[in-house]
């Protein structure tokens, strides 16, 4: 290729046609460009980590109110109580952080691609040599990796503050000693946290990627499309032929993994906190069955899935043109 | 030598409409290629189809590299601007250049800056912030940072002043072009350009009624003002296009000679834009 461009050079001598740009630096100036463009991306888990710093540990009495039906008879002294209570208060700042980041995502993938060809500023990002997969690509890396490590680690730096601030208001005697910090059991459940969004990940991949697609794809609204979908092709079902597939297949893809992952005592309910007694929590990985969730057959259907979903979305941005 | 773009038998459809048909042109580097029509003739069209944006019929070749199938190396070596309003509103001056410089192995970062620093525009601004024609000046300093082949630009300057028009293709006349680079430029504005030009496209309704340089046309086309009284000669040498301009007429001649036409009246080399409208009128009619 490099001859065919020097033949025509002919007039000032010129270098030749350079090597793009390492794949590496192209991606990761791609996914630092969607950090811009987005800033809820970051900016949401933030913000939520603040609120629970702020309403939690600063302003709070230092009580840790848990839920009605805890039941600490399972642990054997004070001190394991307040081991657990450390680590439902760890639990506590993680979960607004995994509901907020469900939002993020969703909103992030229906509109990357579908901002672009608002603004139409599609035809600058076109000008630049990036290839329609790489770009598709980007989108994916962030939705499914950077979005979910940034609230993960932004999670874990709240709680380490959340509790940082608490201790010193217990040392200075202000507020009641209601926790005690272990560090292993930290650990554990920070290990068990990332290892539940990393399958979460797996488990919602193909639907982050149709939120790709629709967004590349859907005219005049791929929000429209994606809040209406879901509602309206069930219903339909329903009146047609009187059958619940279509809800069914949904319910599954949005909780089904949850109960491979979870067995025992739980029967599929992923409860941190049960009737049975607090799970000492560092036993939660021993409750999960991580082998059985890596292995289900319908998690990896669905990341091939995925990939052909984000195909599409590449060879419909190839020749996508608003205007 | 070796064409920049060459065409040949380039068709495009939407629908049941034929915006290109057949149509076939070249351009030879170092050149600046006025591409003219008239709205809907096929002029974004061919544009799209040489930036790989379309699919299309027919053999196209842009530095030897078909745009169909070749366009992430193409784009390497290819510029285009489509139009003043196509820089995403939250994009930071800063970041514009971060991300040219991270994915674009051509582009010089210390240049757009050189350009950047002439201009009232800062760093931290936002694109939304800027006035349209800073968003302009913003787009070529990008561009011209790019040592890229061949320069497309689609309107460039629509909706921007006479100041800012003027400036921004002295800008591109002075800094950027040299016998190295090629520009094929669309705009509506011919009377404003037309001495930038070296050659010259006229595109009309899906066909190229016109593709000459800017020496040829002088040799091949004459324009004769002359008074009325004369007009009954003049025809006899079969003008194709005709105007009255305060009493006195003026006509165009394709491929006449001096000897034949000074005798009536008053001869001299049509402006590109008045051809541009004697050639719509006259295709327009046939």
């Amino acid at each position: 290729m490099n001859s065919t461009l020097a033949d025509i050079a002919d007039g000032a001598p010129r270098s030749a046609a350079p090597p793009a740009r390492p794949l590496t630096v192209t991606l990761l100036t791609l996914v630092r460009r969607e950090f811009w463009e987005h800033r809820y991306l970051w900016i949401a888990p933030l913000v939520v980590e603040g609120v629970l710093i702020v309403l939690g540990a600063i302003v709070g009495h230092g009580r840790v109110h848990l839920p009605n039906d805890t039941d600490f008879s399972g642990l054997p002294n004070l001190e394991a109580q307040k081991v657990a209570a450390f680590t439902i208060l760890q639990w506590m700042l993680s979960v607004p952080a995994c509901v907020v980041l469900v939002g993020v995502v969703s909103w992030y993938a229906l509109d990357c691609l579908y901002a672009e060809r608002r603004d139409r500023s599609i035809l600058f990002w076109k000008s630049l040599p990036v290839s329609d997969g790489l770009t598709v690509l980007s989108k994916a890396v962030v939705a499914l990796l950077a979005a979910p490590l940034v609230s993960f680690v932004v999670a874990l730096v709240g709680f380490l503050v959340f509790a940082g601030i608490l201790a010193l208001r217990i040392a200075a005697g202000g507020v009641p000693s209601v926790f005690s910090w272990d560090l292993l059991e930290w650990f554990r459940t920070e290990l068990v946290m990332l290892v539940m969004l990393m399958i979460a990940v797996l488990w919602y991949a193909p639907v982050v990627a149709a939120m790709i697609l629709l967004s590349v794809w859907a005219r005049p609204n791929p929000f429209l499309w994606a809040f209406l979908a879901p509602v309206v092709a069930p219903l339909l079902e329903r009146i047609a032929f009187g059958t619940h597939y279509l809800s069914g297949f949904l319910k599954y893809r949005a909780f089904g993994i949850w109960g491979t992952l979870a067995h025992g005592p739980t029967h599929g309910q992923l409860n941190i906190i049960t009737h049975h007694g607090l799970h000492p929590v560092g036993t939660l990985l021993d409750e999960f069955n991580i082998g059985a969730a890596l292995t289900d057959i319908d998690l990896w259907l669905g990341v091939a899935v995925t990939a052909v979903l984000l195909y599409a979305a590449i060879r419909i941005r190839r020749y996508r043109d608003d205007s | 030598m070796t064409a920049v773009i060459d065409a040949r038998g380039l068709s495009k459809s939407y629908g049941a409409t034929r915006a290109l048909e057949a149509v076939s042109f070249s351009v030879g580097s170092g050149r600046i290629v006025g591409l003219i029509g008239p709205n809907g003739a096929g002029k974004t069209t061919a544009l799209k189809a040489i930036l790989g944006l379309t699919p299309f019929d027919g053999e196209l070749r842009v530095l030897g590299l078909d745009p169909r199938t070749q366009r992430d190396a193409l784009m390497r070596e290819v510029c285009f601007m489509a139009d003043v309003a196509v820089l995403p509103r939250w994009l930071r001056v800063s970041q514009a250049l971060e991300f040219c410089s991270g994915v674009h192995p051509r582009f010089d970062r210390s240049v757009a800056e050189g350009i950047l620093r002439k201009t009232d525009i800062r760093m931290a601004s936002r694109v939304r912030e800027l006035s349209k024609g800073m968003v302009t000046q913003l787009h070529l300093a990008l561009i011209m940072a790019i040592d890229a082949r061949l320069l497309v630009l689609d309107e460039p300057t629509l909706g921007l002043d006479l100041l800012y028009r003027r400036r921004f293709y002295d800008t591109l006349l002075n800094d950027y072009f040299d016998k190295a680079r090629t520009i094929v430029l669309t705009t509506h504005q011919v009377e404003e350009v037309e001495n930038l030009f070296t050659d010259v496209i006229f595109i009309n309704q899906g066909h190229v009624v016109l593709e000459a340089s800017v020496e040829d046309l002088g040799s091949r086309y004459q324009q004769l003002t002359l008074a009325g009284e004369q007009a009954a000669r003049a025809r006899a040498l079969h003008p194709f296009y005709e105007r009255e301009v305060f009493g006195r007429v003026a006509m165009l001649f394709e491929g006449r000679t001096a000897a034949e036409l000074k005798p009536l009246g008053e001869l001299r080399t049509p402006s590109i834009a008045d051809l541009f409208v004697a050639k719509m009128q006259g295709s327009a009619s046939t």
